[in-house]
């Protein structure tokens, strides 16, 4: 194998400064084309809302929150721009690690100090956490914090200082999960 | 005076407006009919070309998918059927005219040859296996003596399969989206370029995988030409054909279409394999899974915009 591929299969990360001022220019060119910020949750609610709706579509009618994000011409709540932004960044990223040399087995990334099964209750447990809060406060980090902020919402600069705030201040008591 | 709304409409579902008689059967169908004939031909192919040692998986091991897939195939075309019992009578005539009358002895013949096929390479593949009866011995010894044969035989017929699927839409002249020869030998390449996939995915050797990945790929940009093509045509065409391709152009079925069959189905797997060819570590699943599935939902949404176009309004 030649040296060059070696170096092409080295797990390669930009600088996360320069990675922001990527993330920001997305955000303009989504706002540009699409009309609409970056949204990640909202892609998940709606699968959530479509499941529902199949199998207890009364409950889902009935219910002030999935009835919400049923579309009245009877269409899928999953035909919706969230989720193809949510297909995009998918296979995004797959392509930004095929490129960078991070796309391998199928492995879970964990720290040597806990096991993996560990990482994916803490992960999963992180993850339940994160989809109430996002429900409550309307967007997650990309939905509320980014694409509010990004359009001057008041509601956005909250949820981005708290998320990161209360994020930066618990991350000390889970730390042990990481370092 | 008392007075009554009258509202009239066409509303006989599948019926009227549209007349929709094909549902997921045919399209499976038609898939795995052309993901049988792309598998058979390039088995076919490198048996020609003396190189089933270097080919091995696409020569030897993907053509066990074929009876499969054409099993499951017939099977969900039976199912389609209105008068199931009478499915023989396919077999009492022929009529060159008609796709249907190719197509079912097209797969009378394709069917068996790749059971045979297969079968020629069981003891090579599973040397412990033994057919057991003296008779089925020689059929066996026969079938490998014969085996280059065979492969002529099997591109020929794959070709004709691969055609066929896409003919039996376009011998549709009722259907403006059908009605285009472009179709056969669309259909024909999408179904080249999924067997690949599948003989890609299969294939454990670096050397096959990358054999494979670069004739994809000139599949991939013959399909692309061909889509673009086929678009170009109906829209110099009458006012049906231009409706019909705006069903992709801004109508009904344009995201799916331009998402999961041209987006992720052709130019993100081609992407790549072309990223793969070049050295970066792609695993071999995801270009071969997303082209498979691509091809899939190309035969859905052909199948169904089909119905939906037609020259009575």
């Amino acid at each position: 194998m030649d040296t060059k591929i070696v170096k092409k299969q080295q797990p390669k990360y930009i600088n996360p400064y320069f990675g922001g001022i990527l993330l920001g220019l997305l955000l303009l060119a989504a706002f540009f084309i699409a009309g609409r910020g970056l949204s990640a949750s909202g892609a998940v609610k709606l699968l959530v809302v479509t499941v529902v709706d199949k199998v207890a579509p009364a409950h889902a009618e009935g219910n002030a929150y999935y009835s919400k994000f049923i579309p009245a011409d009877g269409s899928s709540p999953l035909y919706n721009w969230l989720i193809f932004g949510a297909i995009g960044t998918f296979f995004g990223g797959m392509l930004s690690g095929a490129i960078f040399g991070r796309l391998k087995k199928l492995r879970v990334e964990h720290s040597p100090k806990i096991s993996a099964r560990t990482r994916l209750i803490a992960a999963g447990a992180g993850g339940i956490l994160f989809g109430i809060g996002s429900q409550f406060g309307r967007g997650c980090s990309s939905g509320a914090a980014l694409s509010g902020t990004a359009s001057l919402s008041f509601g956005g600069l909250i949820v981005m200082a708290l998320m990161f705030g209360i994020g930066y201040v618990f991350a000390w008591f889970f730390r042990k999960l990481w370092i | 005076m008392k007075e009554e709304l009258f509202i009239s409409g066409r509303n006989i579902p599948n019926v009227d407006p549209y007349l929709n008689i094909w549902h997921w059967q045919i399209p499976i169908y038609l898939y795995l009919g052309g993901l049988a004939a792309g598998i058979m031909f390039f088995a076919g192919y490198f048996t020609i070309m003396r190189k089933e040692k270097d080919m091995e998986t696409t020569v030897k091991w993907a053509p066990f998918l074929v009876p499969g897939a054409l099993v499951v195939g017939l099977f969900a075309l039976f199912l389609d059927l209105k008068h199931q019992l009478y499915f023989w009578r396919l077999y009492t005539t022929i009529r060159l005219e008609s796709p249907m009358s190719w197509g079912a002895w097209t797969l009378m013949l394709v069917t068996p040859l790749s059971f045979i096929w297969v079968a020629s390479y069981m003891k090579e593949l599973f040397p412990k296996w033994d057919w057991k009866f003296n008779i089925l011995n020689k059929a066996e010894a026969l079938a490998i003596k014969y085996r280059k044969s065979m492969a002529w035989a099997m591109m020929l017929l794959a070709v004709v399969l691969g055609v066929y699927t896409g003919i039996l839409l376009s011998a549709f002249n009722a259907r403006p989206l059908w009605n285009t020869s472009v179709l056969g030998i669309l259909f024909l390449t999408s179904g080249l370029s999924t067997g690949l996939a599948a003989s890609m995915w299969m294939s454990k050797s670096k050397y096959e995988r990358k054999v494979l990945s670069r004739l994809d790929l000139i599949m991939i940009g013959i399909e692309l030409f061909l889509i673009i093509h086929m678009l170009m045509g109906f829209l110099a065409a009458s006012e049906v054909q231009i409706e019909a391709a705006h069903l992709f152009l801004g109508g009904e079925f344009t995201v799916v279409f331009w998402v999961f069959v041209i987006i992720l189905g052709l130019v993100f797997p081609a992407t790549l394999e072309v990223l793969e060819l070049k050295g970066f570590h792609i695993p071999v699943w995801i270009p071969a899974l997303l082209i498979l599935i691509g091809g899939l939902v190309f035969r859905f949404v052909m199948v169904e915009a089909g119905q939906i176009t037609r020259f009575l309004y």
